[in-house]
């Protein structure tokens, strides 16, 4: 909690006192920070990034650093402290404890060594001892204001056989600034203050009551009715708490206690808040990050899984893909800065769009969004992965298979977009198929084939890009409807790269919703097929080629997903108990 | 099935069927049990105002009290209605029926419910006599006895024990124009009337123009003329229609601050620590420029009056005398201050203008009756609220919330809620009404964004279970923020930025169907559910502690104990509220209990200069010296208690121990310790893990009795259970154990666990000593320790008797622990600093005996750290001689402290002159914290439970949601009541505007009104709402899914993943505005799929990450 907590006393003497005071420091930055092993770096670096001048704010003040501010420190002058008033003897260095698990320190000392704190501090305590009004004068209150913090204070008294009226009095008061929160805690604060209150009382009377019974004083003062009474006090008025309660670790004690009071009503309370479900494209990453550890671990000993991935995957590419966290927001850019400049290369689909031609960029698009095997033919294989580094964004995550670059062909099932050298003879049966699209590059004839503005693009003019089927799309056919809008937001020069790139993480998400119902509907509950057909009207995917793309999307969802579908369909409550 | 069903959904489960009945007469019973406040024992006529003025020449006076105001049937001064009328004409459009709603159950002569009779039909009279005799103290109480010079407002509460009573109060500099007269006017007129009672019974009339505050004409804070947008909107963007965007830049703290990408309920409470911390000494968050006026806004204020006079107002609430009763409105009270406040701050402006207005009124006795019936009336609608707030019917299971809670019956509740969403879609859905209203609510409420932000964590759970955000959970762990606060917030949707506070209300006739839109929308309002956790200690040297002190805990001899039974019920009343400190200080203390050593010795607090050091020294050595014994005789002495623990758990534990610590040790050595260090960190280690560890260990323990028995157990001591809320047999059961413990030891001090219960024991007890003493000296098992027991033993004897001769050299000492410190504290954290300090302390402490050493020592830091912690004693001689020499080579470890010997030595008297108080930067003694247990409760005490209510009998101000039969009150008050909420945030930070949603099922129409914007029509409460596309297309697909039978929790796995996607739209929004002044909405809608109805939902949405989007589109 965000508090100060003090223990203060009505000197007879010298007045209103602070006696003992609590800190809390916290750690300038969320600790959470940098302790979640999971993702989200991204994320918490960026609070980071706002924690640390806020951190260096701090340390300007802190009380390690503030080594000047103390020696001009505020607080009473020694000539003007008795023993009434002073908690830990002159010199203490003061009590700290360390709550480790969050990081948070409560700091005790008589004063605060902040001089603002301290001076809020020292108005409370005489508020509360001699500005605000208890009935019955001990008790629980609470004032302040925005200037001054806000306060909640209970005042109480010690028995003390040598005081004025036999009790001095004292008070435990709270700061904060967040008036509410202190507000709210009121019941809390009121119970544990009363207790330790108690606690004092308890003690002090026994105190008193032995010293009683050595020494009446009533009677003794009675008897010296003529000594004027400033007199016989001041040999004795300068009690400590820790005499009048005879312990001797009251304020190790009563550190003790103040933080765990701190503690407690700062944790008296907590939230439980929710946040959204990941995308599948991060759940996916996740997987794909999880299976490379295991198979990392289980190096040695690996068959099968091992012989299908390792030789094709060559390190470099895969180690990016999975670095790159949510791949589409970050692959373009990502692109970019990892090749060096000049090389030839795709810097965004819309750049690919304008170096390939529209025409020849959508056919390329819709067979990489229908899950057809895409075949690169180059020699230039930076050029190629530049070209799967783009392609892929228009797929989600789980969807992409690339074998960058092979020096032979590759099924299909094994990947859907594949890199080839120029030589690499392709099976005539892979050239005639409808499900696959090669795109061949060779050194350009004229100079300019697509003129195309920036400078960059200079390095790709050396090329040409011929992109064959063998059954060529229908050019009135409407397509995917994904695939127009992707076309659309390629087109507008007016959307920045970014926008694109948000554009695609919407339609893919937008369509992977599809995919999840037509999942569940199909696979899981296995409806019948007029269901089907209805619920894929409803979900606006009823043209053939919207279907057959969720059919292959489907093939992209997260084992995390479909397991959880899995797994809960089986509970009879669904369908049945709702009619 | 509606009616079943509807019960069903309105009343929880098991409750009688009867709360939805009951709750259309405007109380509550106690619909939905836990989530409601009884209020049947609070009396609405025992709430009070007095009104005070303080004045630096007239000292105090009652400027009301609501306790001498009576009300007088019969009518007898006709002649004064007219003028009041008049003036209140002017200043009040519409009546206000305050408390129409509970006006049965608000009986009473003050009811304000009578303003909402007819003027001519009841008129109701006042007479002032004379303030209640209480009403000095009182006044005392208000202002304090002493006058602060704050000029600001200034909050308190009391609480008055008898008869119980809570009264909060604000004290305001009043502020007053050059001219007018001041509240001495009203003044004259109450003494005239406390004079001739008499004329005090003139009546004034009070009409049934009521105080509803249109708004306009608080005195003091006119509402600033929001720039109206008016024609000059950008028509292109279609964003005009969302309103409100113009303020944005009023907001001092945005909620989000920059990051797009993290979470705006994180950063919102983030900023919330840190603005209310007080580490850095404070940050003045807002104006609190709060005076109270008392001259009409063309009177110039004179900045000379304000100081001299001071008006309190208090709000004093009799509090039943029935504890459970006065529990609950406490409860209420606290946990719902803020609105309370509020309401407060409404009165206030109502006074204001009261005092304003009836200044104007020439005759005395008619100023009286007007100024009072106009108070009066002000203070029944403060009632009314109070009352309907504390009293209104709420919504048993909130759906969302009870989701998040109760996984129980969680497809039920699915179903359920899917069926009640479905048949809405279905069925009302007439003139897109429920799209609107939906679009309405996504639009406002913005909580549900952060709910579906996609996270990059993999989801521990199911899918339709979201994960709990842990990054706020650490959050509220190392920076305490207040989660009632965040609640609140996120209820009302405050998280935009602009930050706009929203309320929806559903009006219409059929009950039915307006219960089923609040239920339906509960899953859309959104907010964090609340826990509530008791965090206990259960250190056993604290419970050893307490009950040898024996305050807290109650024990009593019980029957059946008296024949041995083996059965000892133990109970805890209440865990002690004083935590004792898990000290060191035993073997130290006993030897030589530090008060007696040095503390204030003469030398130290009278010889200034020079005394001061040792004095600080010697000071510290006793805690230090217990520190020291952490390094030497505490840490075996601790570890002598433990075994024998060990004994009877086995000896895992005695195992674990080593490793412990070793494993910590690379931390330790960060300080360059070395070898010795590292024996030290052991056994500080263990010191610190042992209290630790403690309750696991005896939780482990199959019978804790059966140790007990074999103890001679002289009193058979039953402790008697108590108010102590926690049933959990678990706990319950380890403190029984810890008590029997303690218990035993107490008689038989032989047993060795009692040392680990009971470290303050022994000095307070000295037949203990012995045998503790010998559990010091006792051979351990690591060697090491074995070493140290002994060592520590001479040790402690040394500090015994070389005292008072610490002297100089461990002085200088002690200044070059500071030094260490400070490098350590730049380097590392405190933590680390203390181990060097501890080290040191050793070292000091064996000042003397090396004395022409010590001062070149002092330099070396952490170097010396290292050497200081050998064990002293009789092998520490040797030590100390060695780790003198290793001295120069550590000499530039901490150069960087750049101090010669010499001038360390010379600062060190320097700084004699504030040693006494400096304690800021030196090292503190490190107490552990005693480990902490927490038992978790669902608190219910929250606004997400309160503020969301049902059918309510009247339109009320604070709710997030309910539902009325008709719309008159609201046309009435609800202006007002936006304005109000604008300058008077029940949040505690400035808000740009407020907003309430109107559904209309009677009109089938859903409108926004906000606080920025003056409708023109008068038949309307504020602006259609857009339908957004987005939102009818994901209402009509739930509805065609639930229609193809998909289950119900997969809907609603849909309907998120929907929600989803309009988050993600809205981050495509955002990115889009960040390249665009103006909007294009044709590619909007072409390219990016969306539409300008869904505009104002969609920048919403992105102004909660991303904040400049409100900016641009200003």
């Amino acid at each position: 909690m965000n508090a100060i907590v003090a223990l203060c006393h009505f000197c007879e003497l010298h007045g209103p006192r602070t006696l003992f005071c609590t800190e809390v420091l916290h750690a300038p930055l969320p600790q959470g920070a940098g302790n979640e092993d999971s993702p989200g770096q991204g994320e918490q670096a960026e609070e980071e990034e706002g924690g640390i001048q806020m951190s260096s704010r701090m340390r300007a003040h802190s009380p390690a650093e503030g080594a000047s501010v103390e020696s001009s420190s505020p607080g009473p002058k020694k000539s003007d402290m008795c023993e009434g008033c002073r908690s830990l003897a002159a010199g203490h260095p003061g009590y700290i404890s360390h709550d480790k698990e969050t990081s948070i320190k409560y700091v005790s000392h008589q004063h605060p060594s902040h001089p603002q704190l301290f001076s809020i501090v020292r108005q409370a305590c005489v508020r509360s001892l001699s500005c605000e009004v208890c009935p019955g004068r001990e008790g629980p209150i609470f004032f302040g204001d925005e200037q001054h913090g806000f306060v909640f204070s209970h005042t109480f008294f010690i028995k003390d056989s040598l005081a004025r009226g036999f009790q001095r009095w004292y008070s435990i008061i709270t700061i904060m600034m967040d008036r509410i929160y202190l507000i709210n805690s009121w019941p809390f604060l009121l119970g544990k203050v009363r207790g330790i209150i108690d606690e004092l009382q308890g003690k002090a009377l026994k105190v008193f009551e032995a010293e009683q019974f050595g020494c009446p004083q009533r009677a003794q003062r009675m008897n010296t009715a003529f000594t004027p009474f400033l007199h016989q006090r001041n040999g004795n008025a300068a009690r400590s708490l820790t005499s009048l309660t005879s312990d001797d670790n009251l304020w190790a004690c009563l550190h003790t206690s103040f933080a765990w009071l701190l503690k407690a009503c700062g944790s008296r309370l907590t939230e439980k808040l929710l946040e959204g479900a990941p995308t599948e494209d991060t759940l996916v990453q996740m997987e794909k990050l999880a299976d490379l550890e295991e198979e990392s671990e289980s190096w040695d000993n690996s068959e099968a899984e091992e012989e299908e991935k390792a030789p094709v995957l060559p390190e470099g590419t895969e180690g990016r893909e999975l670095t790159q966290g949510p791949a589409e927001s970050s692959s373009l850019s990502g692109c970019g800065s990892w090749q060096p400049r000049k090389l030839p290369v795709f810097k965004s689909l819309r750049h690919m769009r304008q170096v390939l031609g529209a025409p020849s960029f959508r056919m390329l698009a819709w067979h990489v969004l229908m899950g057809n095997q895409v075949i690169w033919k180059s020699g230039d294989v930076d050029l190629v992965q530049s070209a799967f580094e783009v392609l892929r964004t228009m797929l989600p995550v789980g969807c992409v298979r690339i074998i960058p670059y092979s020096s032979q062909y590759e099924e299909a099932y094994r990947c859907n977009f594949l890199g080839l050298s120029p030589h690499v003879q392709i099976p005539p049966h892979v050239l005639s198929s409808e499900f696959a699209v090669i795109v061949e590059v060779h050194a350009a004839a004229r100079s300019t084939l697509h003129p195309v503005g920036c400078e960059d693009d200079q390095s790709l003019s050396k090329y040409e890009f011929v992109v064959t089927s063998g059954s060529p799309v229908a050019a009135d056919r409407v397509g995917p409807t994904i695939l127009n809008k992707i076309e659309a937001a390629l087109t507008n020069q007016n959307l920045s790269v970014d926008v694109v790139d948000q554009c695609l993480v919407c339609l893919k998400e937008e369509w992977m919703n599809k995919v999840k119902v037509l999942f569940k509907f199909t696979k899981v509950d296995s409806r019948p097929k007029e269901d089907t057909q209805k619920l894929l009207s409803i979900l606006g995917a009823s043209e053939e080629d919207n279907v057959k793309l969720l059919k292959f999307w489907m093939t992209g969802l997260s084992k995390t997903y479909k397991s959880h579908l899995m797994s809960t369909v089986r509970s009879p409550t669904a369908s049945e108990s709702r009619n | 099935m509606a009616p079943t069903l509807l019960q069903k959904l309105f009343n929880k489960r098991g409750s009688s069927g009867s709360s939805a009945a009951a709750s259309a007469q405007g109380r509550a019973p106690k619909e939905g049990p836990a989530f409601s406040w009884s209020c049947s024992e609070f009396d609405l006529n025992e709430i009070r105002l007095i009104v005070y003025q303080d004045c630096d020449r007239r000292g105090r006076q009652v400027l009301f009290d609501s306790k001498a105001v009576q009300k007088i049937e019969e009518m007898t001064a006709q002649k004064t209605e007219d003028v009041p009328i008049k003036i209140s004409a002017k200043c009040c459009q519409g009546s206000s029926s305050v408390s129409s709603s509970s006006s049965s159950s608000i009986s009473s002569h003050i009811s304000s419910g009578g303003s909402s009779h007819h003027a001519k039909e009841q008129l109701p009279k006042y007479q002032y006599t004379r303030p209640a005799s209480d009403v000095n103290m009182l006044g005392e109480m208000m202002f304090g006895s002493v006058a602060m010079s704050y000029k600001g407002s200034t909050l308190k509460i009391h609480y008055i024990r008898s008869p119980p009573q809570l009264m909060i109060s604000k004290v305001f500099s009043a502020r007053m124009g050059s001219f007018c007269g001041s509240t001495n006017n009203l003044q004259d007129s109450f003494e005239y009337i406390n004079q001739d009672p008499n004329l005090g019974k003139l009546n004034a009339n009070q009409n049934s123009l009521g105080p509803c505050r249109t708004g306009s004409n608080l005195a003091h804070s006119t509402p600033v003329d929001m720039p109206s947008r008016g024609q000059n909107e950008d028509r292109d963007s279609g964003i005009a229609r969302s309103a409100s965007l113009s303020s944005l830049l009023i907001t001092p703290f945005p909620s989000p601050s920059s990051s797009t990408s993290s979470s705006s309920s994180y950063q919102r409470r983030w900023l919330r620590s840190q603005t209310t911390s007080l580490e850095n000494g404070i940050i003045p968050r807002r104006s609190t420029d709060e005076t109270f006026s008392l001259a009409e806004e063309t009177c110039s204020s004179n900045p000379a009056m304000v100081r001299r006079k001071k008006i309190a107002i208090s709000i004093i609430f009799s509090l039943c005398e029935k504890e459970e009763a006065q529990r609950n409105f406490q409860d209420f009270f606290f946990s719902h201050f803020p609105l309370f406040e509020s309401h407060m701050n409404r009165l206030k402006s109502a006074i204001e203008k009261a005092m304003i207005s009836c200044r104007k009124i020439a005759e005395s006795s008619l100023r009286v009756q007007f100024y009072v019936s106009r108070l009066m009336e002000a203070l029944g609608e403060f009632r009314g609220t109070i009352w309907n707030l504390y009293s209104v019917p709420r919504i048993a299971e909130p759906v969302w919330l009870t989701m998040m809670s109760g996984t129980l019956e969680k497809n039920q509740l699915c179903q359920r809620f899917l069926k009640e969403f479905t048949l809405l879609i279905e069925q009302i859905n007439k003139n897109q009404f429920f799209a609107a209203l939906l679009t309405a609510v996504l639009t406002y409420h913005l909580a549900w964004v952060p709910t579906v932000m996609p996270v990059d964590h993999p989801p521990i759970k199911a899918f339709s279970e979201k994960r709990t955000s842990q990054s706020v959970n650490m959050l509220a762990k190392t920076h305490p923020y207040n989660p009632l606060w965040a609640q609140l917030g996120d209820l009302y949707g405050a998280i935009g930025s602009p930050v706009r506070l929203t309320r929806t209300v559903v009006v219409g006739k059929q009950k039915d169907l307006v219960q089923r839109i609040l239920y339906v929308l509960t899953y859309f309002l959104r907010c964090s559910e609340l826990q509530e956790n008791q965090l206990t200690w259960s250190g056993n040297h604290g419970e050893g502690d307490q009950v040898l002190n024996g305050s807290k805990i109650i024990t009593a001899l019980e029957k059946g104990e008296v024949e041995e039974s083996e059965y000892v019920v133990v109970t805890v009343r209440n865990e002690p509220a004083l935590v004792p400190p898990i000290l060191p200080p035993t073997a130290a203390e006993r030897h030589n209990p530090w008060p007696a050593g040095f503390p204030e010795s003469p030398e130290g607090t009278d010889s200034r200069d020079l005394g001061l050091k040792p004095d600080k020294e010697a000071n510290r050595r006793p805690e230090q010296g217990s520190e020291a014994c952490s390094t030497g005789c505490q840490g075996p002495a601790s570890d002598a208690s433990w075994k024998p623990q060990n004994a009877f758990c086995g000896d895992e534990k005695n195992k674990e121990a080593p490793q412990d610590g070793s494993s910590r040790l690379p931390s330790c050595e960060v300080l360059g310790a070395g070898m010795k260090m590292d024996q030290q960190a052991v056994c500080e280690l263990l010191k610190v893990e042992m209290p630790t560890r403690l309750p696991d260990r005896s939780v482990a323990w199959p019978c804790p009795d059966r140790h007990l028995r074999e103890k001679p157990s002289l009193e058979k001591v039953t402790f008697q259970i108590g108010s102590f809320a926690s049933p959990e047999s678990d706990f319950e059961s380890r403190m029984k154990k810890m008590e029997e413990r303690v218990k035993a030891c107490g008689p038989s001090l032989e047993a060795r666990e009692a040392a680990d219960v009971a470290q303050d024991l022994q000095v307070s007890r000295s037949p203990f000593k012995p045998g503790f003493q010998e559990n010091v000296c006792c051979p351990q098992n690591q060697p090491s320790e074995g070493d140290e027991g002994e060592s520590d033993k001479g040790f402690a004897e040394d500090r015994g008797s070389r005292n008072d001769t610490a002297a100089d050299a461990a002085r200088q000492l002690s200044h070059g622990a500071d030094l260490g410190a400070a490098s350590h504290g730049a380097a590392g954290t405190g933590g680390r600093r203390l181990e060097a300090a501890r080290g040191l302390y050793v070292k000091a402490a064996e000042g003397p005996v090396l004395e022409p050493v010590a001062p070149r020592c002092v330099q070396r830091g952490p170097g010396l750290v290292a050497g200081a912690n050998i064990p002293c004693g009789d092998d520490n001689k040797k030590a100390n001689f060695r780790t003198e020499g290793d001295i120069p080579r550590n000499e530039s470890s901490d150069s960087a402290l750049g101090d010669s010997d010499d001038e360390a030595c010379a600062s060190a008297m320097l700084d004699l002159g504030h040693g006494g108080d400096r304690t800021g930067g030196s090292l503190e003694v490190e107490l552990p914290l005693p480990r902490s247990q927490s038992i978790s409760t669902q608190n219910v005490r929250n606004f997400g439970r309160s503020l969301l209510a049902g059918y309510c009998p009247t339109y009320m101000p604070d709710l997030v949601l309910h539902g009325t039969g008709s719309d008159e009150k609201l046309k009435q008050c609800l202006v007002a009541d936006l304005v109000h909420t604008v300058h008077h945030p029940v949040l505690d930070e400035p808000i740009a505007e407020a907003v309430c949603i109107i559904a209309d099922t009677d009109k089938w129409s859903v409108q926004v009104a906000t606080s920025q914007r003056k409708v023109t029509d008068n038949m309307k409460l504020g602006q259609d709402v857009l339908v957004s596309s987005q939102v009818s297309s994901l209402l009509q697909s739930i509805l065609q899914l639930y229609k193809l039978h998909l289950p119900a929790d997969f809907c609603i796995m849909h309907l998120e993943d929907r929600l989803q996607e309009m988050y993600l739209k809205s981050k495509m929004l955002s990115e889009y505005l960040r390249g665009h002044t103006r909007v294009h909405v044709k590619e909007l809608g072409v390219v990016l799929g969306i539409e300008s109805n869904d505009l104002p939902l969609l920048t919403a949405v992105a102004s909660t990450h991303s904040p400049y989007v409100a900016q641009i589109l200003l």
